[in-house]
């Protein structure tokens, strides 16, 4: 990925130019939808509308990098549900139950909503600005903007923290830390240095909160923002469709 | 105009007081270089213009710090920053936005300032500091001569009476460093904006300041045009700050009485007196 963590891919397509606001809405409602349902051919069509945004945006490698994290994360998930839900022809009998061919589908499916579901949040914030999608909220949420300063802030220190406690780690091997070997061996050798990453941090986000402090900061409200987030047609439209895959989703459901 | 007065200030963490009885009177358009050895107490000195002290470190708060007739001490932070800008010295974590163009925006939304007016602002701020092509730019992205002068863009589109810098070129080049402070008197001369600069190149500092501070043990130790401090290179040695090598020369020079001007401040200076000395 060419840019850090949550760092904003330019581009000018569709999900672009779309509202903040209505991204997320459609994005979640996305994710709801394939939490509501059990069908194939829905999941199917999620993934489809994720290839096409993916597409849109630019971002097909990077898209393509995130499912195969979800898989990864998902086997586990995937490989209980294989062995916990007895379903369908028995394949493998198992002390407690069976795998069934039902079984395999309950797997497969935990992967494929997880990997359907993830596209569109993860693609979502990497197209907007955070600082658009904070004012967005804001301004058409009504959230307080203490809150949405908060989780700007904290995603844009993650970088930050993350190249201190780079900078921490290569301070101790060059006084002769080894930190190669066993996961466990390094997690031990990086719960001491928490202390003077949580030393720095905290220098960091005072000297921060200054800043914005002299800037005005509690001055803010919810008509400071300079932009303003109009929804167009084709946000309803998005959130129209999302909305509706919920509803088809939901009836699927009920009818099955 | 800036009018400090006996003004004392003690963390409440520290044992003695890290500014010391200092009284200051800087007219409008002044351009102030502050300078002294690490742990002097210059960072601090800039804190009271600015108001962050007694606003945001708690400590022991004696005399006065009047900014165009408004009491730092008594006024709300928010109210001194109408009046005093800063850039601080993390620029990192002085960022809040992730373009640079929002981080523009940022202090102008705050203050209110009228949204027909906020292009403009922004415009000339990126204008001033010659980085209007930065304007979309992701901020991740940049160098740290861009980076700052980001950070003093988005400071002097509030268009501050006073712009406080603590040390704006820590992590430049000298050429980047040169940039940004000819940026800055530009910007001051243009708009009679009063600067107080604290930095460690006192070269560079005698190059821009209208006038320099020396600060040692928390009080004002020297304080004039710059070639009058340059002239005490050897007391500016004792207390660690480093004086152009240049500025050494000829004060050699000065104290021999082969010469009688004033102190150099940069090499050409100095090759003007030995001209003058050798003719």
């Amino acid at each position: 990925m060419s840019g850090g963590f949550l760092e904003y891919v330019p581009g000018d397509s569709f999900l672009h130019r779309m509202n903040p606001v209505a991204k997320l809405a459609s994005a979640f409602l996305l994710v709801i939808a394939c939490f509501a349902t059990s069908s194939p051919a829905l999941l199917a069509l999620v993934l489809v509308v994720d290839a096409v945004l993916a597409v849109r945006c630019d971002m097909v490698a990077q898209t393509i990098g995130l499912a195969k994290a979800v898989c990864a994360f998902s086997l586990l998930l995937a490989l209980i549900a294989l062995l916990f839900t007895p379903a369908g022809d028995v394949l493998v009998a198992l002390p407690w139950g069976y795998v069934g061919t039902g079984s395999i589908a309950a797997a497969v499916l935990i992967v494929v909503r997880l990997v359907a579901c993830a596209v569109p949040l993860f693609l979502v914030f990497y197209v907007t600005k955070l600082t658009d999608m904070a004012n967005a909220i804001v301004k058409v949420l009504h959230v307080p903007y203490k809150y949405a300063f908060a989780f700007t802030s904290t995603v844009r220190f993650i970088p930050v923290f993350m190249n201190d406690m780079a900078g921490i780690m290569e301070a101790q091997t060059a006084r002769g830390v080894e930190f190669d070997g066993s996961l466990a061996k390094r997690i031990r050798l990086m719960v001491p240095l928490c202390v003077p990453l949580l030393v720095s941090s905290v220098r960091k986000t005072n000297s921060a909160a200054i800043a914005a402090e002299v800037r005005g900061f509690n001055l803010r409200t919810r008509e400071s923002g300079y932009k303003d987030y109009p929804f167009a047609a084709f946000d309803v439209a998005a959130m129209a469709a999302s909305a509706a895959l919920v509803a088809a989703a939901v009836a699927l459901g009920l009818l099955l | 105009m800036i009018e400090i007065s006996n003004l004392t200030f003690r963390y409440r963490e520290g044992s003695a007081p890290v500014v010391r009885d200092v009284s200051l009177t800087i007219p409008d358009g002044t351009f102030v270089g502050i300078t002294g050895a690490a742990g002097s107490g210059k960072s601090t000195l800039t804190y009271a213009f600015n108001g962050i002290i007694p606003h945001c470190y708690p400590g022991d708060f004696y005399g006065s710090v009047v900014i165009d007739g408004l009491d730092t001490c008594t006024a709300s932070l928010t109210d001194v920053s109408r009046l005093v800008g800063s850039v601080c010295q993390d620029i990192e974590s002085q960022m809040v936005s992730s373009v640079v163009e929002d981080e523009i925006l940022y202090g102008l939304e705050n203050f209110g300032v009228p949204k027909d007016e906020i292009g403009r602002r922004v415009t000339e701020a990126l204008d001033a500091m010659g980085i209007a092509d930065l304007r979309h730019r992701s901020i991740a992205g940049l160098s740290g001569g861009q980076k700052q002068k980001v950070a003093v863009a988005s400071v002097i589109a509030l268009e501050p009476r006073v712009l406080v810098l603590d040390e704006p070129t820590a992590e430049l080049d000298p050429a980047s460093s040169v940039g940004v402070f000819e940026l800055l008197r530009r910007y001051a001369r243009e708009h009679g904006t009063t600067v107080i600069v604290v930095e460690q190149k006192i070269a560079l500092l005698s190059e821009y300041a209208d006038e320099l501070l020396i600060v040692d043990g928390g009080t004002v130790v020297f304080r004039g045009a710059p070639a009058e401090v340059l002239a005490h290179s050897d007391e500016l040695l004792e207390i660690g700050v480093n004086c152009p090598r240049a500025t050494s020369l000829v004060n050699r020079l000065r104290r021999r009485g082969l010469f009688a001007g004033p102190a150099a401040r940069n090499v050409d200076e100095a090759v003007a007196a030995c001209k003058e000395v050798l003719a």
